[in-house]
């Protein structure tokens, strides 16, 4: 269970989150979204503790996340960025591998190497192993850190503590084929029962098609929250976002259309 | 989305230009540096390339390894030069020098360069580096030898040669040298009453070490000192009145002094490859008499820049060259 | 593609064979050549109840081996620098004195030449590597400083890089000042210093050396797993648990000490930590513990050839080492440059 308290955050005069509270459930998928600089990666930053919040804590099962120590945090909570950069000829399987560094000291041991080949395979990135990370593509870098993520949050047994996986909008480069295959691992990720999954999207008929709980923010606060029928109404999409929408019923389920007049 | 995504793609350009543009400057400047110094001492080197490959004098008793240009210059006008093994890289004159194995320039020395050549001792006018060096051949209890006597005028000059003249058993013939030397001062200061003007000389000086011209100054500090005094023995007059080298990096200098006549120093004239235009391009110079009437001239250091056993005629040599018309 | 990785034991195996080969060569060759059975009997001397060393065999012993030694410590230190500086920076164009590292030993350098007669600061020989290392330790810290951002302490890369390039030009200027106030005789000390040389090596200089190099090498190893966190960019190594602003900090006084100490005995010598980390991800990929290990081998054995070049080309005088360095640095860096094959 993760729990944002009225938390606020703001840079010089800017308030970037004002008084936020949510909870997020394991074995969802919620999904955070709202208009540009609506404060969506600000609160990813927030409640996977990179930034501190100037007010109000966040709470992992109970556990002020402030307390908690870097090392130990880094076994449990992992964040899968929009891109990752990389200055020198890395390997794949070494950035892989990387998603075992809080869990080993000094070198990696059999379990680990076990890990990232079940992971790699899972994902699909196996034929790449020894390929450099700077010639893949965007799809296939996303694998690979999607990969690496996962592998720092694999269950090694021990603890029953939960785990926290953060998405700060991960499908920014990805084509549409990719955003959807994605959206479908980490759908099957998230339903994990001792897994709390938020992620920042930014488009919304994805929003609505995968999330379980969708939270939407605008100008630094939460305007509502709950399942995307609750949230994305035609008077709120058009207050927040300034576009009106028509729904459109199909067998795949509902979808948003917006017209361009 | 599609614009969104380009924004991002266009901002992740923007970094990545702006990163090169913040880390190029640097980059060429420390580059640029590196190179300027890299040919400055290429250029050193096959000055002196020829110089560095020569046979070891063959002597037994006495070697010595001798740093000092007039040190050289004076055990060679003494005959003694057969006990000399090695030289500096700035000693020049005589002529011969070159047959001389040399050891490297006097402030970058290296302890094993020298005692490779198995001196009995080093002799040295109290200009050496690096100290670590210094220290090295100390504690190798190689003996060194400083003459007392200094070159810094026709007497300290004379006491010099009568002084090395001792050391190296020349004593007649370090008599003579005096003795020459007195009577080419007293036939050069005869001639140079002749002459009827007393022109403004500015002296620059290419400071090898520290890779810039220099501007000689009047007074006695650094090694400027002979030099005022040949020019004012020569019958001109110093016209930039500084106390010690200058840099030349302010036109002030030059442009204030406004000399009748500029002489420069051979390595430094060379350098220009003796291009006027390039010489007028030094700070100063385009606007100054002397580059109006062309009155620019080369001169070789060891005439000019210190004391010596030939600074008696060299007075001659430097009038005659500053009262060109 | 990537080439595949050869195995880096075997690699690292290569390079300290090699590393002694080139300080055998090294302790062999120069100004007098000393054949095996001559440094046998120089060896033997020390012994006690034999006779005392004659000058050659004191050269060979206070002279030649420290020197050998000196240089394969330097380039050890050089190399290291270059990698934690590539590591930290994220930018494989980064040598350890862009964080003004090298400006200020060299000021520190100037300064004791400068005003060291006149204050009559100790005459010790040990009072221009102190000078040196506190000026290093200066301008490395002030560029650390002024980096910091006001609001948390952290210093951003990017503010790192553009600090130093401040600082460097600040030392620059500082030196060419004490250069122009300076007499004559004493600019020129400067100058020949900072183009570096192996020539003042002695014992003395070999134990501080060692311990910093040793050290120094040993701390860069144990944060080397951080480091490669390092490489997929702060935020992502702080989601790996890797504390970045220590790590910085640690890793960056690592690197100034080693490098100020190095530089102190010898003068600035340029792109060996340039070159060195380059030539080793080439063979063997960018794990930094290979590339520490390797880079304390690979700088040891370029400036050990870069101090033999210097010794042997003009014996039995000396070319200054940044020369020979400069020399080969020079055409790599531009080649580097052209291939383009990193991220800026």
């Amino acid at each position: 269970m993760l729990l944002a308290n009225n938390i606020s955050f703001r840079v010089g005069n800017k308030s970037l989150l004002s008084e936020i509270s949510v909870t997020f459930a394991p074995g969802k998928l919620h999904l955070i979204v709202g208009p540009n600089g609506a404060g969506k990666s600000t609160l990813i930053k927030v409640l996977a503790r990179l930034l501190r919040p100037e007010t109000g804590s966040v709470e992992y099962e109970g556990v002020d996340v402030a307390q908690v120590s870097e090392a130990e945090l880094a076994k449990r909570r992992a964040v899968l960025s929009q891109a990752v950069d990389v200055a020198f000829p890395l390997s794949v399987r070494e950035l892989v591998m990387m998603g075992r560094y809080p869990h080993f000291g000094g070198r990696p041991g059999p379990a680990d190497e076990q890990i990232v080949d079940e992971v790699m395979a899972h994902f699909d990135v196996t034929e790449f192993s020894s390929r450099d990370y700077q010639t893949l593509s965007g799809g296939e870098r996303q694998r690979v850190n999607f990969a690496r993520v996962l592998t720092q949050l694999w269950r090694d047994g021990s603890s029953a503590a939960c785990r926290y996986l953060f998405l700060d909008e991960p499908l920014t480069f990805l084509d549409i084929r990719h955003q959807i295959d994605f959206l479908k691992k980490i759908g099957t990720f998230a339903a994990a029962s001792d897994v709390v999954t938020v992620g920042v999207v930014h488009d919304l008929n994805l929003a609505a098609r995968f999330a379980d709980h969708i939270v939407l923010l605008h100008e630094a606060r939460v305007v509502a929250h709950g399942t995307p029928t609750e949230v994305l109404t035609s008077e709120r999409i058009q207050d927040v976002f300034g576009v009106t929408p028509t729904f459109v019923e199909s067998d795949s389920g509902m979808h948003l259309v917006f017209g361009v007049g | 989305m599609k614009i969104r995504r380009r924004i991002l793609a266009q901002r992740r350009k923007d970094a990545k230009r702006c990163r090169v543009s913040k880390s190029f400057p640097l980059r060429l400047c420390a580059f640029a540096r590196e190179v300027f110094l890299l040919v400055f001492c290429v250029a050193l080197l096959c000055a002196a390339c020829s110089r560095f490959h020569n046979a070891p004098a063959t002597s037994e008793g006495e070697r010595y390894v001798v740093i000092s240009p007039i040190y050289n210059e004076i055990i060679w006008a003494l005959g003694a030069e057969d006990k000399v093994a090695g030289i500096d890289l700035s000693t020049t004159y005589p002529p011969e020098v070159k047959n001389v194995q040399t050891v490297g320039y006097h402030r970058a020395l290296s302890a094993e360069s020298i005692l490779s050549l198995h001196p009995t001792a080093i002799i040295h006018d109290n200009n050496i580096g690096p100290p670590q060096v210094v220290q090295q051949l100390q504690q190798l209890n190689m003996p060194m030898k400083t003459f007392t006597a200094k070159n810094d005028s026709f007497d300290g000059t004379k006491a010099l040669i009568r002084e090395m003249g001792a050391f190296f058993h020349k004593e007649a013939r370090a008599e003579d040298l005096c003795n020459t030397l007195d009577t080419q001062r007293a036939a050069s200061l005869e001639n140079v009453k002749h002459y009827t003007d007393h022109p403004r000389v500015a002296v620059i000086h290419f400071g090898r070490a520290s890779n810039v011209y220099l501007v000689v100054g009047k007074g006695g500090g650094g090694d400027g000192g002979g030099v005022s005094q040949m020019i004012e023995l020569a019958g001109g007059q110093m016209a930039v009145e500084n106390e010690r080298m200058q840099r030349m990096e302010s036109p002030e200098i030059i442009a204030k002094a406004n000399p009748d006549v500029i002489l420069i120093t051979d390595y430094g004239y060379d350098r220009l490859g003796g291009a006027t235009d390039q010489i007028k391009a030094l700070p100063g110079v385009a606007t100054s008499n002397a580059a109006r009437d062309n009155h620019i001239y080369r001169i070789e250091e060891n005439v000019l820049n210190y004391f010596g056993p030939r600074s008696g005629e060299n007075i001659s040599k430097v009038a005659a060259i500053i009262h060109q018309k | 593609m990537t080439k595949p990785h050869r195995s880096r034991h075997v690699l690292l195996s290569a390079l300290t064979v090699v590393t002694l080969l080139v300080l055998a060569a090294s302790i062999r060759f120069g100004a007098i050549d000393f054949s095996i059975s001559e440094i046998g009997r120089a060896l033997a001397s020390l012994l006690p109840g034999r006779p005392e060393p004659n000058l050659d065999q004191r050269i060979l012993l206070e002279l030649r081996f420290p020197r050998a030694v000196l240089c394969l410590l330097v380039g050890a230190s050089l190399g290291v620098g270059g990698t934690l500086m590539q590591a930290l920076f994220r930018n494989p164009i980064v040598e350890p004195g862009l964080v003004g590292t090298s400006s200020g030993a060299a000021f520190g350098s100037a300064m004791f030449f400068v005003l060291g007669g006149v204050l009559h600061i100790g005459t010790s020989l040990w009072s221009l590597p102190i000078a040196a290392c506190i000026g290093g330790v200066i301008s490395s810290y002030l560029v650390f400083l002024l980096a910091r951002s006001r609001k948390d302490g952290r210093a951003s890369i990017v503010m790192l890089l553009l600090t130093g390039l401040a600082v460097n030009a600040l030392f620059m200027s500082a030196i060419g000042f004490l250069s122009y106030i300076a007499r004559d005789p004493q600019a020129r000390s400067i100058t020949f210093w900072s183009l570096g040389t192996l020539s003042g090596a002695s014992w003395k200089a070999v134990e501080i050396v060692t311990i910093s190099t040793v050290v120094g090498t040993a701390i860069a190893l144990r944060y080397a797993k951080q480091l490669n966190a390092l490489m997929i960019g702060e935020e992502e190594a702080t989601y790996l648990g890797v504390n970045v602003n220590r790590l910085k900090w640690i890793i960056l006084s690592v690197n100034v000490v080693i490098v100020a100490v190095a530089t102190a005995f010898t003068g600035v010598i340029s792109f060996v930590g340039l070159v060195v980390p380059h030539i080793l991800r080439m063979l063997g990929g960018a794990d930094n513990r290979y590339l520490i290990a390797g880079s304390a081998l690979t700088g040891a054995i370029l400036l050990t050839l870069a101090d033999l070049i210097a010794r042997l080309s003009v014996r039995p005088a000396e070319l200054p080492i940044g020369i020979v360095t400069s020399a080969v640095g020079v055409p790599v860096f531009i080649f580097l440059l052209r291939r383009r094959q990193y991220i800026f």
